[in-house]
């Protein structure tokens, strides 16, 4: 029996014939997520566990045949983060449950698979939020997800990244114990999992932003927080196409509207251009367009205070004619305004796949990083300079937006949410994914921070030359320590085995800096 | 588009037709499970594979997009594996409606299936079921004189379409001519509409099969045998509008009719649709029965055709109604569609025992539906779970509320 076989009959054995597959169909389903610019990768096989011991035993299981796991949530994944060639799948959606609503204490318990739709929409009627709504592709994206990747979503101007309102997690080590270990005040045996930091060093720090290298997460423990019930989003269009007045206004905003402010995004004009040239709906009068848009939700605990920071905001925004206020239905009349108080989460999550694709049948090569905002007047140029450069590399056809949108972060930074696009058609895929990595390489250089790494933008960082070497032998044997047999999303980072040299890895000549 | 496109489009004859589209699906995941309590119907979950099924990516539409594409890229064929997941859906449309890019998930379902069917793939027990249909004119295997059978339950005389010419013609459909529990459908249909003194008229025992199962089932040749059947009946019987209480009569005449039925400019309306405009233009009004209602929106009225308003409009005249969890875009599935019933009957109970359940919590003491498919596989489950809640038909109350 080959090896794949044995391991195979085993994982059957830990969770019946009903969730284990090796057939070629199923295989086919899982070979890509959101990332069609990686070719085709098919798992040996594909299990969906229920519980966390049944993950455990599936590590010990690997750990035996020295066969790899690569760990998937929602399958949202636009970085080759959920894919495996070979090896073991982990479809961990089946692990679905949500735990604990904790309301007195502000916290709740809830298995990673589930989605952050489902968890918001059983949140928000409580009263409660966990105020950073998880990534754009909410609807499907998993929690454990949104740990692993540490991304940015709305609410994050205000809350932080998705790591930051995690208070520990229960999490499966890829050792051959498979030993189970919760962090966080979890980690002391007789507290509740109410706070992250006073039991131990931050392990829960670990596993985030790990995509799934250091272990395999089976359940959250998130903070809780109350929901505000009056919120506004006001939009602005910017008279003139001036990032250093963005710069100022952003400054600004953050500065004096403090708790009020849940989320400031940014459009670049040329997105608005391209939404009003996309749209089904275009409204009979074109819009004027000069300059960037910005969308700014407000929230408050009371009207009055609301009614406070929508002055402050108008105040700030329309000085000396700086903007003027509109209506997204403007360019399209096909999209859904929140009304006052109103939350739409298919604002939030559906339109971030309606504008993933850009057009039908493209690859979505994303880009995303964070910058400080004093950065952002330098991104575009950079992108223009670099994509000048570099055009003749690209794939056929290619659009590169430097960022579809600037999302502002909470501590002075921000997210440029751009990247390149590329036909899907397999002789553009090696074409596109160099581009995209050269690009990925030069963000980094210039002293970008991406988040959601994956396969394809944590090896761009190690390529980049991003780690001293003191960083590299650090992180392999923190690897080491917790994945002797590196059995866990090997490809990640570069990081294939122990003996594995990521410094081969480096491309040093590259002409842009 | 994709390599070696002359080559998949030779091998792929229904794929082809909707080539343009097989790389628009991202797999994003939106058609899993979509939970919205802010979207206008609240989303509660997609697709019912979440809750009934093992719950792998090929039982959802991200799934089968990508074995589709995996397929005209060369990359994966077609088999018998595949088949027995492929069919155990009810083509609800529940992972269109929740699609960014609105990709007609169900177009690209049934053009695989019938890629199964014509490499032998098919399901078993859907052929004889489709050859039923073909040489007796049904799928039920039954005589087709027996679908005269209701029309002897009525104190009056339907007009024969076959002989004599009427403004309307009732396609009555097979579940409600041939299920003796369901034929209350047709005896209220046609009782309504002599009540209201509508010119119709019915083919009786000569009324073909619409299809639908086969379109649905993947077995092209016998549907486009009995369209072309239907087609020469209704040219020859010089019809102009056609009524159905079926859902799924309704969406097969409707939308998949639409190209064969073009050149003789039929209008095709479901009995509510038909009934709504004749009330109002008569000013008829309907007596409320005082009864506690909840209504259950079919796949095949719903989410295919978009008439969600109009059976609510007529029903909120005659009772109460209590909205389940789940309504209109966001209905849960009765799970009889798709050829899930006759294909995996057990899978297709379970899904309408949970909608069964879902119609106990509003506290309604009646189900009410306007597709007799819907309202044989939730009386199923009502009696395997022993409720209490009664399965209606809203014609029937119509009837009631008529008299």
């Amino acid at each position: 029996m080959s090896k794949v076989k044995e391991v195979y009959k085993e994982i059957e054995n830990v969770v019946g014939p009903e969730y284990v597959t090796d057939k070629d169909f199923m295989k086919a389903a899982y070979s890509r997520n959101v990332d069609p610019a990686f070719p085709d990768r098919w798992a040996d096989v594909i299990v969906r566990p229920e519980t966390t011991e049944e993950v455990s035993e599936i590590v010990k299981i690997a750990n035996k045949y020295k066969i790899t796991i690569v760990p998937r949530g929602g399958g949202a994944d636009l970085v080759g983060g959920s894919v495996s060639e070979g090896g073991i799948l982990m479809d961990l959606t089946r692990m679905n449950h949500i735990i604990e609503i904790n309301e007195k204490d502000f916290y709740c318990v809830v298995e990673c698979g589930v989605t952050w739709g489902e968890l918001i929409s059983t949140l928000h009627p409580m009263g409660l939020t966990t105020g950073v709504l998880g990534p754009g592709s909410g609807y499907s994206a998993t929690i454990g997800g949104g740990l692993s990747n540490s991304t940015a979503g709305a609410g994050s101007t205000k809350y932080g990244l998705v790591p930051d309102i995690c208070l520990g997690v229960e999490v499966v080590l890829p050792n051959p114990q498979g030993t189970i270990i919760k962090t966080g005040s979890a980690a002391n045996r007789y507290a509740k999992p109410f706070c992250r930091y006073g039991v131990a060093p931050d392990f829960t720090g670990l596993f985030m932003g790990d995509v799934g290298t250091m272990g395999i997460k089976t359940k959250a423990f998130l903070r809780l927080f109350p929901l505000q019930p009056y919120r506004k989003s006001l939009n602005f269009l910017l008279n003139k196409n001036d990032w250093d007045k963005v710069v100022e206004l952003t400054h600004e905003i953050q500065t004096k509207l403090g708790d009020g402010l849940n989320s400031l995004s940014i459009l670049p004009f040329t997105v608005v251009m391209m939404m009003y040239g996309m749209s089904k709906n275009k409204p009979k009068k074109r819009p004027k367009i000069k300059g960037p848009a910005f969308n700014i939700t407000l929230e408050a605990p009371d009207p009055r205070i609301l009614d406070i920071y929508i002055e402050m905001v108008n105040e700030i925004m329309l000085k000396d004619d700086a903007c003027r206020t509109f209506q997204f239905s403007e360019f399209d009349m096909g999209v859904v305004e929140a009304k006052e108080n109103q939350v739409i989460l298919k604002n939030t999550f559906h339109y971030f796949n309606k504008y993933i694709g850009i057009m039908p049948g493209m690859i979505s090569l994303t880009t995303c990083h964070k910058v400080p905002i004093s950065f952002i007047p330098k991104g575009e140029p950079y992108a223009a300079m670099f994509d000048k450069k570099f055009m003749h590399e690209f794939p056929l056809k290619a659009v590169s937006l430097f960022a579809t949108v600037i999302y502002v972060l909470s501590n002075g930074h921000c997210v440029f949410v751009g990247g390149l696009t590329a036909y899907n058609r397999d002789d553009q895929r090696e074409k596109a994914m160099n581009a995209w990595h050269k690009k990925l390489r030069a963000q980094v250089r210039y002293g970008g921070a991406h988040y959601w790494l994956g396969e394809s933008i944590s090896q761009s960082i190690v390529e980049a030359g991003a780690y001293t070497p003191e960083f590299a032998q650090f992180f392999k044997d923190m690897k080491k320590a917790i994945d002797p047999n590196y059995i866990l999303s090997p490809k990640k980072f570069h990081m294939h085995s122990y003996d594995d040299d990521i410094s081969t890895h480096i491309i040093e000549d590259e002409p842009y800096r | 588009m994709v390599e070696s496109e002359e080559k998949w489009k030779e091998k792929y004859q229904h794929l082809r037709m909707l080539d343009e589209l097989i790389l628009q699906c991202i797999s994003c995941g939106d058609c899993r499970e979509t939970t919205d309590y802010t979207n206008d119907p609240q989303k509660w979950g997609v697709c019912v594979a979440r809750e009934h099924t093992s719950g792998f990516e090929p039982f959802f539409g991200r799934g089968k997009m990508q074995i589709i594409r995996s397929l005209v890229q060369g990359k994966l064929e077609l088999s018998k594996d595949m088949s027995d997941v492929i069919f155990q859906c009810p083509t609800c449309n529940a992972c269109s409606e929740a699609c960014a890019y609105e990709i007609p998930t169900v177009a690209y379902y049934e053009a695989l299936r019938a890629e199964l069917v014509d490499a032998g793939y098919g399901l078993e027990a859907h052929v004889p079921m489709n050859q039923a249909m073909v040489e007796l004119l049904n799928p039920y295997g039954r005589d087709n004189k027996e679908k005269s059978s209701w029309l002897e339950k009525l104190d009056f005389k339907v007009k024969d379409a076959s002989k004599e010419k009427a403004d309307i013609l009732y396609f009555v459909g097979c579940t409600a001519a041939l299920t003796p529990d369901i034929q209350t459908v047709a005896v209220n249909t046609a009782k309504v509409l002599n009540k209201l003194g509508v010119d119709f008229a019915v083919f009786g025992d000569r009324e073909v099969c619409c299809g639908s199962v086969a379109m649905r089932t993947g077995d092209r040749k016998a549907f486009n045998t009995v369209a072309e059947k239907n087609y020469e009946m209704f040219k020859k019987m010089e019809v102009k509008k056609i009524i159905t209480s079926c859902a799924g009569c309704y969406r097969t005449l409707k939308v998949d009719y639409a190209d064969i039925l073009e050149d003789l400019n039929i209008e095709v309306l479901h009995t509510v649709e038909f009934l709504l405009e004749l009330l109002k233009e008569k000013n008829i009004q309907l007596k409320n029965l005082g009864i506690n209602t909840t209504y259950h929106d079919p796949c095949h009225t719903g989410r295919h055709a978009g008439l969600y308003e109009e059976p609510r409009e007529l029903l909120s005249k005659i009772a109460n109604i209590t909205e389940m969890k789940t309504i209109k875009e966001a209905a849960m599935c009765c799970g009889a569609g798709g050829g899930l019933k006759k294909g995996f009957p057990e899978l297709s109970l379970e899904i309408a025992k949970s909608r069964v359940q879902e119609a106990e919590e509003t506290g309604a003491e009646n189900l009410v539906s306007i597709c007799p498919f819907c309202y044989r596989n939730l009386s199923d489950a009502i009696k395997a779970l022993d409720s209490n809640i009664k399965m209606v038909d809203l014609l029937e109350l119509i009837y009631q509320a008529l008299d």
